[in-house]
C-alpha cells in the first residue's frame, strides 16, 4: 500500500521542489 | 483527509509523483501564521518559491482529491505565463476525471489559457458555450457569461 512521503519541513520541500521541478503540497491538519 | 484520502492508493502514488509533500499542525509557528490557518484541513499549492497559488478548506474524498490538485497544478502554469502546460492539465483533467465537481473550472481555466497563448478570443466564447450546454447553473458559467459577447 502506497504512503504519503511526507516532509515536515518547507525549507527542506522548497528546496527539492526546485531540484525536481515540482510544486509543493502544503497541507495544515489538526490531529486532535 | 488522514484517515480516507491519503492513504488511498491512487491518491498517494500521485501526490509522490507529481508534488513534494510537507505536512504540519495547524499552529506551526510562524507557518501557521504566515499563511492565515483559521480553520483545517487547509491544501495550499505552492510554487518552488514558496508563493502560492490555491488553496482548499475542508475535506475531500479520494475520487476529488486529484482532480483538485491537478487544478491547482495548472494555476501555478498559469500564474506563470506557461499557458500551453496549463492548457495540456485541463485537458489532462476533463479527461480523466470528467464526472468531477472541479470539471466547470477546468473548462473555464482552460478557454482562459488557450486564449492567453493564442489570442483567440474564440476559445474564451467556447469554454462559456461549453459550460452554458454542460453545467448551466455553475457559478464558473456565470463567470464566462460576458465572453459569450465577444465578436
Amino acid at each position: 500500500m502506497a504512503e504519503v512521503r511526507w516532509l515536515n519541513s518547507l525549507e527542506d520541500a522548497l528546496s527539492r521542489a526546485k531540484q525536481e521541478k515540482k510544486p509543493v503540497l502544503l497541507d495544515f491538519f489538526n490531529p486532535g | 483527509m488522514g484517515a480516507v484520502t491519503y492513504p488511498d492508493q491512487k491518491v498517494a502514488e500521485f501526490i509522490n509523483t507529481n508534488l513534494v509533500p510537507v505536512q504540519m499542525l495547524f499552529d506551526a509557528k510562524p507557518y501557521a501564521d504566515d499563511f492565515n490557518i483559521q480553520w483545517t484541513p487547509v491544501v495550499i499549492i505552492l510554487d518552488q518559491d514558496g508563493k502560492e497559488h490555491y488553496r482548499t478548506v475542508g475535506f475531500f474524498p479520494p475520487e476529488e482529491f486529484i482532480p483538485s490538485l491537478l487544478l491547482g497544478m495548472l494555476k501555478v502554469k498559469f500564474d506563470h505565463k506557461q499557458y500551453r502546460e496549463a492548457v495540456d492539465r485541463t485537458d489532462r483533467l476533463i479527461r480523466d476525471y470528467p464526472k468531477s465537481r472541479v470539471v466547470p473550472e477546468a473548462i473555464y481555466w482552460h478557454g482562459v489559457a488557450n486564449f492567453e497563448d493564442t489570442h483567440d478570443p474564440q476559445h474564451l466564447k467556447a469554454a462559456y458555450r461549453r459550460l452554458k450546454e454542460e453545467y448551466p447553473s455553475s457559478e464558473w458559467t456565470q463567470r464566462a457569461e460576458p465572453y459569450n459577447l465577444l465578436p
